[in-house]
């Protein structure tokens, strides 16, 4: 442990970029299809709970997952009707929903485990962890990129999918184009409400795997609040990688190591609260690079042309 | 008869947007909709392409009864429409715009290679060439229309209805359209065009409807009838010639030197535009929309950087100003786009008139309102504005009422300086004349006054000087007593006119 | 007759969120096995049953008040200002810090600490206002990311540099404060101070500045239609860095007079743990960010959390109820589910355009 960059830093820096990548790669496909879901926050806890629980009643590691997806696209699902159906503001519903995300959970610990604050049981079994054959071998590399939750590997295959989905199939170029002109798609006869939909709905199941992983990932357990602002961080990845899965893959990879990065300085002596600052520095500095859209463009949007 | 529009009416709650209208159209005709705005000839083709359901009435299409839902029937039934406003993906390239609805594929892949090769053959065999990997984004609104064609022509379309083609294009482009339209209608192909233009509907149509406060008045062969008839049936009765006095020109208010806006296109938004607006008289700016007219507006009142040339108003350098600072030194703006610069359709009647007219409703940084109401209740008789209160929400007024709004509040503020564009873009005739009136009033009184519109007879009828605009520069010089529609839409184009450099 | 009716509409959608939160809230009930009746009436006790609890509740909704003041301001604005709760955090550690290091009597460390708070609360909003009229930087996120910074930052402040070493406790805390700085209780015996009459007194000035200064039209049309403000000579960028300071200034307020009034100190976590930041925010949401509406909503969800802590005392079921209740309203507000709107959906979507 003396060095500051070793194996174990970007080992767990890997373990990391996985929930901030799975919640952004939602926020990224909501982002396409002209949705700003500031509700990630929200879904991840409600996924990392849902985990919890499912662990907990049945012992099984594939129904926690499914509990985890389950419960965040519900309320995913109350996102996008509220959004979609009912035309309310996106970004107060995705508030709204942050709020309900932590009042239920909090709620819901006191309910059922009768616990406050966290909740912990140490005989409780966390994500499996896969040695690749051949990968586990190579000397470094191997080191970081094997004996990783079968999580993190979801991860990135879902990255490789996404990317795929966009940019090569017919469905995806049709969801590309409902987000791009809704006006002109809809003219087209393309569904443009059921689009957004499916939209959302991934994103909340991408977000429940973005909980499961950080509930079941390295230590099981669940404590309020737990998501500490991945949400908001994974928003960023969103928008640094210009909702483009690859780019957010990369974005979001900055971000988890700078988490690791931060846990690794306490052992340097320095106070765990600076230390915790860091990723959220990292990340202001980060958005000067990525230039808003500017108001006057939303402006133009919500205020329509009498043209 | 390749389709047939028995009866239509269409309300939308007390409005009758068309009223028992008849319409047909045979194979391979082109004929002409035409009519003022708000005549309902865009209504009509809306529930002829299924995005409108009519109160009443029956399509036929081959002398069968059809009912469409919605736009992918009409498709079905092989008729296609190119909307006013372009309903293109800018980020998509041209071929990936034609062919979205219908992709080629394999299995699930978007075979874009394909789609590619589908484009040239399509552009080959009509004889309308594209570059099928551009984006639409840098494609020019000429270009941007003939995917539109191509792009209800790969989905099958043997009628295509043209919604106001022409409104974008530069003459040029018109000339294009209209011969790719005759080709296509020798190619078996039928149109149905709406437009207010006449002399270029004189040209292509075979028979022409026109169409007046949703009533049909009258359907003609285009070669048995000629403009006069035409606008008589358009408009109902004769045109008023609005009397305008002797313009009394006094010293300049607004001089612009050499200003340019460079952008970030090939060509600069604005290049080397200068010109004077005097005491007493109207500068009107003819010309197609997006000639540079609005970044010259934006320019002059603050709201967009110039990257070289001066602006003075009242002999004040106004260059790079901010608005608060020019609007001070005596501007006032009606804006082109209401909705977008005018007003905020959340606020009251009250709080949107009394923006730029801070200093006379407020003491010492509050709100007067007993000045507001005096104020705006004043505009509100003057000028007829129909609203149920001072609190009513701008967004609950029609576009012609607020409008009304917008000019009384910058007329009111009385400054040396007025820009004024497209001042009764969607008016009514009775708001229009009253528009009309304060602005000449104004110009009586020796303010000076920039009016731009898209509208010649609007230009012509208000202005003292002309000047016309074309890709950002000013490339000509009228008087308006001697200046000739001919003379000016030459120059509109792009041309030369007789006797200049 | 109009105003009347709109008035009584605009009525219609609080109080049917407000009975889905309570029907929300009984199913919880339900399902934690407690009696809806009994925990509803404990519920109110809590609240309002006594003098005691009915100050309890004013003295909890005062730092609410002022947040939710502050945000109203920020989002009449236009802007989606979310860092209340660490500009709070940091107008407290600045307050605290002036009441106990800067010389002079009573009354001197009271308006420096209020000063303090209200200037560092203001500019760590402003920062963000300046971000996002410098580098385009979006607001929401900013804020948001802002908060924890500076919530670790105080944490560190008092972890270390300034903790109080005095005690036994190893608590992350300052000092307590002198007795000539408290802020004077308004009852004798009872928690609620003279932050209370502040948040009030704010309440109404906020009222006035908004809709009868021409700094608060501004404000309003900037947040209407933003290309109309800038048309009409309003300047954006200094009109945001403005509006941003004040709200902070407000979640300012909110922390000296905690710290002030009720802890006497500045303890790491206890302005975040009860979240008022987060309530304020919620209430301006509930009262669509009008000052009047933002006071009563802040009673409003004060009084849900102190009924809440009478459920915990008195029955099974847990506080965090009510949470519950107050999320849900929160989200049916948002749904903008006004009698109109139904109105339109029964009416068919078929004559109306397709697009």
């Amino acid at each position: 442990m003396d060095q500051l960059f070793d194996v174990s830093l970007f080992a767990a820096a890997l373990r990391m970029v996985a929930p901030i990548l799975l919640a952004a790669l939602g926020g990224a496909i909501c982002a396409r299809v002209g949705l700003f879901n500031v509700g990630l926050e929200g879904l991840i806890l409600i996924g990392a709970f849902s985990a919890i629980l499912g662990n907990y009643l049945t012992g099984s590691i594939a129904v926690a997952i499914l509990f985890a997806m389950g419960f965040s696209l519900l309320f995913s699902l109350l996102l996008a009707y509220m959004s979609i159906n009912l035309q309310a503001n996106v970004i107060i519903v995705g508030i709204a929903l942050n709020f309900l995300a932590a009042g239920l959970t909090t709620f819901a610990l006191r309910a059922i485990f009768n616990v406050k604050g966290a909740y912990y049981d140490k005989d409780m079994k966390g994500l499996p962890k896969l040695d690749i054959p051949v990968l586990k071998d190579i000397p470094w590399l191997g080191d970081v990129l094997s004996g990783q939750s079968i999580l993190v590997y979801a991860a990135i295959v879902i990255v490789i999918v996404l990317q795929f989905y966009l940019f090569r199939t017919v469905s995806g170029f049709r969801l590309l184009a409902a987000g791009e002109n809704p006006v002109a798609s809809r003219s087209l006869g393309l569904n443009v409400k059921k689009i957004q939909y499916a939209a959302v709905l991934i994103s909340g199941a991408l977000c429940g795997l973005a909980g499961a992983q950080l509930s079941l990932g390295n230590v099981t357990m669940f404590t309020e609040g737990m998501t500490n602002g991945r949400g908001f961080i994974a928003l960023v990845a969103t928008m640094l990688g210009q909702s483009n899965p690859i780019g957010v893959a990369g974005a979001s990879m900055l971000f988890g190591f700078m988490e690791a990065l931060s846990y690794r300085l306490q052992n340097f002596s320095v106070p765990s609260n600076i230390t915790a600052m860091l990723p959220f520095v990292v990340t202001i500095i980060a958005m000067i690079f990525f230039k808003s859209s500017g108001y006057k463009n939303e402006a133009k949007k919500s205020s329509g042309s009498s043209r | 008869m390749l389709l047939e529009m028995d009866s239509i009416t269409k309300s939308y709650g007390l409005v009758r947007a068309n009223q028992n209208v008849n319409f047909n159209l045979r194979k391979g005709e082109v004929h002409a909709l035409i009519g003022e705005n708000g005549a309902g000839k865009t209504t009509l083709m809306r529930i002829l392409y299924g995005m409108e359901s009519p109160t009443s009435g029956q399509i036929k299409i081959d002398g069968k009864p059809v009912t469409f839902h919605d736009p992918t029937d009409a498709i079905k039934h092989k008729i296609g429409m190119v909307h006013q406003h372009f309903m293109l993906f800018p980020a998509f390239s041209i071929a990936e715009n034609i062919v979205i609805g219908g992709e080629p594929k394999k299995g699930i892949v978007f075979d874009r290679k394909q789609a590619i090769e589908q484009t040239i053959a399509l552009s080959e065999q009509y004889g309308m060439p594209v570059d099928p990997k551009k984006k639409v984004a840098d494609c020019s609104l000429g270009m941007q229309q003939r995917v539109e064609i191509l792009k209800v022509l790969y989905q099958g379309a043997e009628t295509i209805i043209l919604d106001e083609p022409t409104g974008v294009l530069t003459p040029l482009e018109v000339k294009e359209l209209l011969a790719s339209i005759k080709a296509l209608t020798a190619k078996g192909k039928s149109f149905i065009i709406i437009s207010h233009k006449l002399s270029e509907i004189m040209e292509v149509s075979d028979r022409i409807t026109v169409l007046r406060d949703g009533v049909v008045t009258g359907t003609v062969n285009a070669s048995e009838t000629n403009e006069e008839q035409l606008s008589r049936m358009m408009v109902g009765r004769e045109l008023i010639k609005l009397e305008r006095s002797e313009a009394k020109i006094g010293k300049p208010v607004l001089e612009l030197k050499d200003v340019t806006i460079v952008g970030n296109k090939t060509k600069p938004l604005l290049e080397d535009v200068q010109f004077n607006v005097h005491e007493g008289e109207i500068v009107g700016v003819a010309g197609i929309s997006g000639n540079g007219q609005s970044e010259l507006l934006q320019a002059i009142s603050g709201l967009m950087p110039i990257d070289r040339g001066t602006i003075a108003l009242q002999e004040k350098n106004i260059t790079g100003a901010s608005v608060k600072m020019i609007r001070e030194s005596g501007l006032a703006h009606i804006p082109e786009d209401r909705y977008l610069w005018g007003v905020s359709k959340e606020a009251t009647v009250s709080d949107n008139g009394i923006m730029g007219h801070l200093s006379r409703t407020s003491k010492r940084g509050m709100l007067d309102g007993k000045a507001i109401r005096t104020l705006v209740s004043g505009w509100v008789e003057r000028f007829g504005i129909k609203t149920g209160s001072l609190h009513t929400k701008a967004q609950y007024l029609s576009g012609g009422n607020l409008q009304k709004l917008i000019v009384a509040r910058e007329i009111a503020q009385q400054t040396p300086f007025l820009i004024a564009a497209e001042p009764t873009r969607g008016v009514d005739v009775g708001a229009m004349e009253i528009i009309h009136g304060e602005l000449l009033k104004r110009r009586d009184e020796g303010a000076a006054i920039l009016l731009v519109s898209s509208e010649l007879t609007e230009i012509m009828k208000l202005s003292d000087r002309i000047l016309v605009m074309y890709e950002g520069k000013v490339v000509g010089e009228l008087d308006a007593a001697t200046a000739t529609e001919e003379q000016i839409s030459l120059l509109m184009a792009g041309g030369k006119a007789v006797g200049q450099a | 007759m109009d105003k009347l009716k709109s008035t009584l509409q605009s009525l219609v959608q609080p109080l049917l969120a407000v009975l889905v939160g309570l029907l929300v809230g009984a199913i919880a009930i339900l399902i934690v096995g407690g009696d809806i009746l009994e925990t509803y009436r404990e519920m109110w006790k809590g609240a309002f049953g006594s003098f005691y609890f009915l100050t309890n509740t004013l003295a909890r909704a005062t730092p609410i008040i002022l947040v939710g003041l502050g945000v109203a301001l920020a989002f009449r604005a236009g802007f989606f200002n979310m860092g209340s709760e660490g500009q709070m955090v940091l107008g407290a550690l600045s307050a605290a810090l002036t009441a106990l290091y800067i010389p002079g009597p009573g009354w001197v460390k009271i308006i420096a600490a209020f000063a303090a708070a209200v200037v560092v609360a203001g500019l760590w909003s402003a920062l963000a206002g300046w971000l996002d009229s410098k580098f385009g930087m979006n607001l929401l996120i900013t804020t948001l990311l802002l908060n924890y910074i500076a919530t670790l930052f105080a944490g560190y402040m008092v972890a270390y540099p300034f903790k109080d070493r005095s005690g036994s406790a190893a608590l992350s805390q300052t000092e307590m404060i002198d007795a000539s700085v408290m802020l004077p209780k308004l009852f004798q015996g009872m928690t609620v101070h003279v932050g209370f009459i502040i948040a009030i007194v704010a309440t109404l000035a906020l009222h006035f500045f908004i809709n009868s200064t021409t700094k608060g039209y501004e404000i309003r049309m900037l947040g209407g239609n933003p290309l109309f403000a800038s048309y009409g000579g309003v300047s954006r960028g200094k009109l945001m860095v403005m509006s941003m300071f004040i709200s902070g200034a407000f979640a300012g307020l909110a922390g000296v007079s905690e710290v002030l009034g009720t802890q006497y100190r500045f303890l790491d976590g206890s302005l975040t743990s009860a979240n008022y930041a987060w309530s304020g925010i919620m209430a301006t949401l509930l009262a669509n960010s009008n000052p009047i509406g933002t006071a009563i909503a802040s009673l409003l969800l004060a009084a849900l959390q102190t009924g809440g802590m009478g459920v915990e005392r008195n029955t099974d079921v847990p506080l965090e109820i009510s949470s519950i209740i107050q999320a849900v309203l929160i989200l049916f507000i948002s749904a903008k589910f006004t009698i109109s709107f139904i109105k339109r959906k029964k009416a068919g979507a078929k004559d109306g355009s397709a697009v």
